[in-house]
């Protein structure tokens, strides 16, 4: 029963996700593409984190695939769909590059590392007005799809499922134990014979790529990038408190991290204009504090016991 | 009886329902959390308090609506949606941050209401906004327009002070876009002047900067740069930075010994209090208001008597008077037009002349892209016993230029 009934769910919860546009206004289709946004970078920064890894270059992935995406339009006339792919390409590339250097570093060296490349993108992308408009940005004439806002949406939408299910194929098939076992313990799993670079150096080159897409798009819905928007560490921050809420190490809890944070917040600012960000703070801090595997991990444990 | 109290009741409330008014929205995106988006809510929350009071714009009063875009420029384009078509308002009018407004222009381009907006300084607004959006009215002189009025400013001030003498200029410019832009202009200009030619000619004779990190992005040390400045001997030195910068640059400047003959500092908010503190003493800064404007200008003080009576506070940055003046603006333009046709609303907002609190009329000139600008430059204003006063422009300076700068006691 269980093996039909959950391929029907998610079936029936893609189609009511796909025909969204038909049914609801432009105001909550606009909340959903954010939420989707974080949803794809907190599910990204979580898969890394399964690895046991805590990454702090989400910002900085996010900002480069960005600005890989409007420059190749605004300067080389490459077609915007085409610049969202070729930013992934780029950020796949680099982290490749990068990452024979900093996988090599575990723990809080890893962290600070990886936060440290947020700051140095920035800089090379200041420090390079010619190519991609130095610290004032660049801005692109026209926003992907003329700013049909369903296109835009589907766009969005193709991201934040693609990631899904690579998150779902990560925690399904064997990488999921490689990736488990070197979080536990390194020495365990190396003695066991597990290729620990091979699996760290795809996770990390995965989830760049997938930031740097995720970047892309937001860029091209809006139609601009500057240092201090695209690298903005809500980029980082935002997504990381979405999986803590949620609950780490799965998939459905950065989704549910999302969908919970990103409805609140936009609920919370429209029924108290002033003071909304403390409540939103504090709500974050006590999800953490009474529900330390977070709602999903939370609720799965109810069920577990409750069998 | 009671039946007939009933059917009165009754025909009151279909009455009342038959000739309700319904109110002309505007939807205003600010940042609430700051300042400049806070105290300009309240200004504009007082203009629309007043304009009801004198009974409403064509018979029907206003209704305000805000949404905070928490800076965050997601959130700031999802408010324009919302207030596109959840609150159905007929005209949009905000806010600050260029970020934010960078991610607005395509949603504001979608459905092409009649827009005031007070912020939002950077010229890539303008690139993106385009020339042909007729419907778009952008009230802050643009990064671009800031460095022209300073050059006629200090040109000026020249002319009326003659022991006044510029010819050195040092820009210290914090790493950021703010910054940086600033540099970028004073470079175009300083070219211009080496012809003879734009708004600095024969006040620049000699131009350098100087990059430094501001405090309010974690650095705070300064003196590399002033080392820089002091070997250059400025006649006339700028900082463009953040408040945070203010109080730690004049300090390290005292410190090194530092004192051109006039000091300078452009961030686009003073922290609160600086006046109050001694190193202030004959700062020069730029804006576009000052509280002494009540000297001088008789609007500018009904404003700041009504602010004061209303919110119990005083207002402390130039993004309230603009808040006001974006909802006077639009209204002036509403009556003048007679209608709320959109045409006829955009052709009268292009010609009419609002006195505003900041000093100065409010006319509408195209601009280097798009065709509805209002003001064009800042003000040149001084810290003088705790009080800015205005310098520049001459017909509404409030004191005489202090020269040269010495550091207060």
């Amino acid at each position: 029963m269980k093996k039909i009934l959950t391929p029907l769910i998610a079936i029936i919860a893609i189609g009511l996700l796909m025909f969204l546009p038909f049914y609801t206004g432009a105001y909550f289709l606009h909340v959903v593409m954010t939420i989707l946004i974080y949803m794809t970078l907190s599910l990204s920064w979580d898969m890394m984190l399964r690895t046991g890894q805590l990454s702090f270059g989400v910002a900085g992935f996010f900002g480069v695939g960005a600005y890989v995406s409007i420059v190749s339009f605004a300067n080389f006339g490459i077609n915007p769909l085409f610049s969202i792919f070729l930013a992934g390409g780029f950020m796949a590339v680099i982290a490749w590059a990068l990452g024979f250097v900093v996988l090599k570093l575990r723990g809080i060296y890893f962290a600070i590392t990886t936060l440290a490349l947020t700051t140095v993108f920035s800089v090379i992308i200041r420090n390079t007005p010619r190519l991609t408009g130095g610290a004032s940005g660049k801005v692109i004439p026209n926003v992907i799809f003329q700013g049909d806002s369903s296109k835009i949406y589907w766009l969005i939408l193709t991201l934040a499922l693609s990631t899904i299910l690579i998150s779902e194929i990560f925690s399904r098939t064997r990488i999921h134990f490689a990736i488990n076992s070197i979080r536990t313990d390194e020495i365990v799993a190396k003695s066991t014979g597990i290729n620990i670079f091979k699996y760290l150096i795809i996770i990390f080159i995965i989830t760049a790529a997938i930031q740097g897409v995720t970047g892309a798009v937001y860029s091209q819905q809006y139609g601009f990038v500057s240092p201090e928007t695209t690298f903005s560490l809500d980029f980082l921050l935002l997504p990381m408190a979405m999986a803590l809420v949620g609950g780490i190490y799965s998939t459905w809890g950065p989704v549910i991290g999302a969908i919970v944070l990103g409805f609140a917040s936009e609920y919370l600012k429209l029924i108290m204009p002033y003071g909304h960000l403390i409540i939103y703070g504090i709500i974050i801090i006590l999800i953490i504090l009474f529900l330390p595997k977070g709602i999903f991990g939370s609720l799965k444990n109810k069920i577990q016991s409750s069998k | 009886m009671k039946r007939n109290i009933g059917l009165v009741l009754f025909f009151v409330v279909v009455f009342s329902l038959a000739f309700a008014v319904d109110p002309i929205k505007i939807g205003a995106v600010n940042p609430l959390g700051d300042i400049t988006g806070n105290q300009s809510t309240k200004a504009m929350r007082l203009a629309v308090k007043e304009i009801n009071d004198a009974g409403g714009v064509l018979g029907r009063p206003l209704e305000l609506i805000v949404i905070d875009s928490e800076l965050n420029p997601a959130k700031g384009a999802a408010a324009i949606e919302r207030l596109a078509t959840v609150e159905k308002v007929d005209f949009f009018v905000g806010g600050m941050a260029s970020g934010v407004h960078l991610a607005q222009v395509p949603i504001l381009k979608k459905y092409q209401k009649i827009t005031v907006w007070a912020g939002a300084a950077s010229h890539q607004v303008e690139l993106a906004m385009g020339p042909d959006a007729d419907w778009y009215f952008h009230l802050h002189p643009w990064d671009y327009q800031q460095g022209e009025g300073y050059g006629i400013g200090w040109r000026e001030i020249v002319q009326a002070y003659p022991n006044v003498d510029i010819k050195k200029v040092f820009l210290a410019y914090e790493e950021g876009a703010f910054g940086t832009d600033s540099y970028t202009a004073y470079l175009d200009l300083y070219e211009l002047a080496k012809k003879g030619e734009g708004p600095w000619q024969g006040i620049m004779d000699e131009f350098e900067g100087a990059s430094f990190k501001s405090a309010a992005l974690g650095g705070g040390d300064y003196r590399a740069m002033l080392n820089q400045a002091m070997a250059f001997d400025p006649d006339l030195f700028v900082w463009a930075g953040y408040d945070a910068d203010a109080i730690p640059i004049v300090a390290q400047a005292k410190e090194v010994n530092f004192t051109p003959d006039l000091l300078v500092g452009a961030p686009p908010g003073w922290p609160a209090d600086f006046g109050k503190n001694p190193l202030a003493e004959n700062v020069i800064l730029y804006g576009m208001w000052a509280p002494t404007l009540n000297d001088v200008s008789p609007v500018a003080k009904h404003f700041y008597d009504a602010y004061v009576e209303m919110w119990n506070e005083e207002p402390a940055t130039y993004f309230a008077p603009l808040g006001y003046t974006n909802i006077y603006f639009l209204v002036e333009g509403i009556k003048k037009a007679g209608t709320m046709d959109k045409e006829a609303i955009i052709s009268a907002l292009r010609t009419i002349e609002y006195e505003s609190p900041l000093g100065e009329v409010l006319k509408i000139e195209p601009s280097r892209i798009i065709p509805n600008q209002g003001f064009k430059y800042q003000k040149i204003l001084q810290w003088q016993n705790g009080r800015q006063e205005v310098i520049w422009p001459l017909d509404l300076a409030t004191a005489k230029l202090a020269y040269p700068f010495t550091f207060g006691k």
